[in-house]
């Protein structure tokens, strides 16, 4: 039947009514006249009628059959979920009944072998006790490296090589690519990737506790904290404050660097939606300005890139800048850039989410761009470090929007002094998790470039909001969680296929389904589910 | 070939087609541990793990601003909305009502129906508030019957609230929201929706005919009523749309602002209206900071326009003009510079000012253009500039600063809360005087940039932007569990 219409029940192609043969019909007299037209005429559209109904009812069967292998799927999905689940919940409460008992163990200084602790599990707890100033002593770098042994495996052996993928800053190439291999969605990748998410997840933890042990006022100061991002953010304020003491001094510099910086400042606000191209000029622009910071005329001081990194880069083969130094004004117009960008989301993309993609678009294509790139990898780092900052919910940050410190930690924001108000705060997180989801869910599959900022770390942001203990849940994660995935659907799918419909069953559905306090933060969740079934008719279940 | 089953084009291709890269079931996993379990600063010391030392924000920060225009502890579940518009409230991110929506609601929406006059200032909501009752009125199981008449006095504005009546209403089934504005309506079949909104005269045209059946309205809306009242032709057209309709039904009266002698005039329209009022010195929203720069001629106006585009973060932003040949000159000179702007002004008609409306709505154009016919309702969030390039004036030969027409043009900005920027420019003694007086009116200090120094200028527009954001416009209730 392939290539052809169906078979029809019976009877020839141009059979007239009386079925008479084709030859005679042909030749008869009249064959000519308008009333045989007119009956050749209706045959036919009776036969296209027929196939078309044929067409109709192999289409409908198909569909039926693609609906039962949707929801064959979607059970088995439902039943993985829930092994997974089960797992979990033992997982977590072994590791529960070990915390409980951690007090017991002395301080100790963290042991930097990894693997000779006889039991894994009691370690993890230790190293993130917040009780513990030695861990003040281990640098980042250290406390990354140990991510496997924190592994409180569930799937160990599988989780192993992923460690550093929790790192979401790291340009973890390993990770990157296993992440391609386990394209198809079948129960033993998903298992894999689940275990690569709790890796993130620890890590966080590891992060978080060393950030505030390197707030606190302990003797010990703490020079890198493993909480990078929010030191390359403060070294980043530190550089600000040298460009202005050099510009007193460099009359050149000052001349440039304030026309630079508003230059920056207004081709990242022009910037707009509606097709390729529109946006030309201002990249254009905004790569010009940065070459010229790389050619230094103005002879502005030398930096080293690493201190704005999160992993120390060695030089490397080949790549277009791989000098140990840099000119401070180049770190500072990526700086100005990425603050440019990130304001423009909070105050454009918070009244209206859809304006932050642009950006988004930009932010890919200088970072993305080889030319701007040093020893190889992009300097995104120093966007991340304010993002981090302004918005710690994407990084697993929780707290209580009722408390002074809770608020401090979830990116509510001060200004002289006073924390801004409810409606402000949640207009920033919503141009946030827009902004977010346009830096990270760029599709790079016909650029030659390497996507500075792949859409992993938008599924571990996500997973590490949609993990939240129920009783921790807050408007501002639902905030930043719609904002995230509202408008974003598209891509998400498109990253993630199957896997994405599952994720926002789980952040649409069941995240906002176990939140204690129904918040109109909370229902506009809800609200974002009915609005996907209205306008695509995928309901999420 | 390709059997046919495989031929026909499917409507829909299942979203979830190409699973590309697809590693997981749902992202269960563990819990990140919440840093919940550290100890911040003050705790560190006493090694405490948990955080009962967290403090409680103090309810007298939150609540010390019960005149805001924003303020309010009530949420819209307590008003007693359709459960449909509440979903299309929250689509829209609207999660508390504000000051003037808490405040007028109830009222609107008490039995028997009363007429409302309502004033409350640019940008807190009073659209949504007369939406909300119009929303609640109507019977929706008679979908092609008017029960809503909404009268605006520009074309533009009418679309812009049809297109707010049909958001909240989203979910709302067999809503029909027609827009009553020229070439909009169907000579055909006249008007056949429950909620119309539309331009008086457009109106009355469509009564007349008999397209429009206002038998069985129940509410009647005027958007900017001291402008519709106030106006001789609108305001006469006003007066008859009135006289036809039933004398049973509600009208609600809103505007930013209302002049003694039209509220007098409005109180004779709506007979025993409940009021709510506002005293001129609290008619500036606190969100927009209000500042003014000092051109040396009129000719530096316009490099000195261009330039402001680097000082701040700008989302989009509006420049008010005085004349069509300088809104045409500034939009050269502004795309020569990268911007993507449009230019509206009385030189176009009907649909090409909805095209080029549209264009700066979605986005595609971030600068608009315009003469005063926008100065009043266009309601764009993402404005965050709002450029009087030429001080507004009114009276025979343009010899009155219009005070008015300024506070509507910089309530372009700013909107529901937000923080918004505008710049007077300046260029002589008389556009000097002119602004004073304005700004005397409303007893506002207009602070002063300076065009020379960039450098110095970028920093006190900043510092001027902090200083109105941490005036605390909208204030939270930490009581309301229900954000």
């Amino acid at each position: 039947m392939a290539g052809s219409s169906p078979a029809r029940p019976n009877g020839n192609q141009w059979a007239s009514p009386s079925s008479r043969s084709v030859i005679s019909d042909i030749l008869a007299g009249d064959r000519n006249s308008e009333a045989r037209h007119r009956l050749l005429i209706e045959a036919a559209r009776r036969e296209h009628e027929r196939v078309r109904e044929e067409a109709e009812r192999v289409y409908q069967e198909h569909l039926l059959r693609q609906e039962q292998e949707r929801l064959v799927e979607e059970r088995k999905k439902e039943e993985e979920r829930i092994r997974a689940e089960e797992q979990l919940a033992a997982e977590r409460r072994k590791l529960n009944a070990l915390k409980a008992k951690k007090i017991e163990i002395p301080p100790v200084l963290p042991d930097f072998e990894p693997a000779k602790a006889p039991s894994p599990a009691p370690k993890p707890a230790s190293t993130a006790s917040p009780s513990q100033p030695p861990a003040t002593q281990v640098n980042g770098k250290t406390l990354f490296e140990k991510q496997p042994e924190l592994q409180p495996a569930s799937a160990p052996a599988a989780a192993k090589p992923f460690g550093g993928f929790g790192q979401t800053l790291t340009s973890a190439q390993p990770a990157t690519a296993a992440l391609k291999q386990s394209t198809p969605a079948s129960a033993a990748s998903s298992q894999l990737a689940t275990s690569n998410l709790l890796g993130n997840n620890i890590q966080v933890n590891g992060t978080a506790t060393a950030t505030t042990i390197a707030k606190s006022p302990t003797p010990a100061p703490v020079q890198q904290g493993p909480d990078r991002l929010a030191v390359i953010h403060k070294n980043l304020k530190e550089l600000r404050k040298s460009m202005l003491d050099q510009a007193k001094a460099n009359q050149a510099l000052k001349a440039r660097m304030g026309d630079m910086r508003r230059e920056i400042r207004k081709c990242v606000g022009q910037l707009t939606g509606g097709g390729a191209g529109v946006n030309r000029q201002q990249n254009n622009t905004i790569a010009a300005l940065l070459r010229e910071a790389l050619e230094n005329r103005v002879q502005s001081q030398l930096v080293d890139p690493n201190t704005f990194l999160v992993e120390s880069r060695a030089p490397v083969q080949g790549p277009t800048n791989n000098d140990p130094q840099v000119p401070s004004l180049f770190i500072y117009l990526l700086n100005v850039f990425a603050k440019a960008t990130i304001s423009q989301f909070i105050n454009e993309g918070g009244p209206r989410p859809e304006t932050a993609d642009p950006v988004g678009v930009c932010i890919a294509a200088v970072f993305s761009d080889p030319a701007f790139a040093w020893r190889g990898a992009s300097m995104i780092d120093i966007l991340l470090a304010k993002f981090r900052i302004v918005c710690p919910v994407l990084w697993g940050y929780r707290g209580s929007e009722k408390t002074e410190q809770g608020r401090a930690r979830i990116g509510w924001w001060k200004d002289n002094g006073r924390w801004v108000t409810e409606q402000v705060h949640f207009d920033r997180m919503t141009g946030l998790g827009a902004g977010f989801a346009a830096i990270s869910l760029r599709n790079f599959a016909s650029s030659k470039k390497q996507n500075p900022y792949p859409p992993r770390h938008y599924w571990a942001a996500m997973a590490k909001i949609v993990n939240t203990p129920s009783g921790e849940i807050s408007n501002t994660q639902c905030v930043v969680l719609k904002a995230m995935i509202q408008n974003y659907e598209e891509k998400f799918i498109h990253a993630y296929g199957t896997a994405a419909l599952a994720a926002l069953r789980t952040a649409l559905v069941e995240f906002p389904a176990r939140a204690p306090v129904k918040s109109s933060a909370v229902n506009s969740l809800q609200v974002v589910h009915d609005l996907l079934r209205k306008s695509t008719g995928a309901a999420l279940g | 070939m390709a059997d046919l089953a495989s031929r026909i084009t499917k409507p829909d291709e299942a979203p979830a087609a190409a699973p590309e890269a697809a590693p997981v079931s749902a992202p269960a996993s563990e819990e990140p541990k919440a840093p919940e379990n550290e100890t911040s600063i003050e705790e560190s010391q006493s090694n405490l793990v948990k955080n009962e030392y967290e403090v409680e924000i103090k309810l007298s920060d939150l609540q010390n601003d019960t005149e805001s225009p924003l303020y309010s502890v009530s949420s819209f579940d307590e008003l007693g909305l359709p459960e449909a518009v509440n979903r299309g409230l929250l689509a829209i991110n609207f999660k508390k009502p504000s000051k003037v929506q808490e405040k007028c609601l109830p009222l609107m929406l008490s039995d028997p129906p009363r007429n409302m006059i309502a004033q409350s200032q640019s940008g807190t909501g009073k659209t949504a508030a007369f939406v909300l009752t119009v929303l609640s009125r109507i019977d929706l199981s008679k979908p092609h019957q008017p029960q809503a008449l909404l009268l605006a006095p520009s074309r533009e504005l009418a679309r812009q609230i049809q297109t707010v009546v049909q958001t909240i209403g989203q979910f709302c089934e067999n809503l029909i929201v027609e827009a009553a504005i020229p070439g909009a309506i169907s000579r055909e079949t006249g008007v056949r929706g429950s909620v119309v909104v539309g331009t008086p005269g457009t109106v009355m045209d469509l009564v007349k005919r008999r397209q429009f059946d206002i038998s069985q309205l129940k509410v009647l809306v005027i958007d900017e009523a001291d402008n519709m009242l106030d106006q001789q032709g609108l305001g006469d057209q006003c007066v008859r749309v009135k006289n036809m309709l039933p004398k049973t039904i509600q009208i609600l009266l809103f505007s930013a602002t209302f002049p003694d002698k039209v509220l007098r005039f409005a109180e004779r329209f709506a007979p025993n209206a409940n009021q709510m009022k506002l005293k001129h010195k609290e008619l500036t929203v606190k969100g927009i900071s209000q500042m003014f720069m000092d051109c040396p001629t009129e000719k530096d106006k316009y490099d000195i326009l261009c330039k402001l585009y680097g000082l701040m973060t700008i989302g989009s932003s509006v420049i008010f003009v005085r004349t069509r040949e300088t809104a045409n000159e500034i939009q050269k000179r502004m795309e020569a510079d990268g911007h993507k702007v449009s230019a509206l002004h009385g030189a176009y008609e009907g649909q090409s000012r909805d095209v080029l409306l549209d264009e700066f709505r979605s986005g595609r154009s971030k600068v608009l253009i315009t003469t005063n016919v926008l100065a009043r309702g266009i309601d764009v969030s993402s404005v965050s500039m709002v450029i009087n390039y030429d001080i507004p004036m009114k009276g025979p030969g343009e010899r009155e600063p219009d005070a008015e027409t300024y506070l509507h043009r910089i309530g372009r900005t700013g909107r529901f809360g937000r923080v918004g920027v505008s710049i007077s420019f300046v260029h002589d003694r008389r556009s000097f005087e002119a602004l004073s007086q304005i700004a005397q009116f409303y007893g506002i200090d207009l602070i002063q940039l300076n065009p020379n120094d960039l450098d110095d200028t970028e920093r006190k527009v900043q510092e001027v932007i902090k200083s109105s954001r941490a005036q605390a416009e909208y204030v939270p209730s930490a009581t309301d569990s229900a954000v």
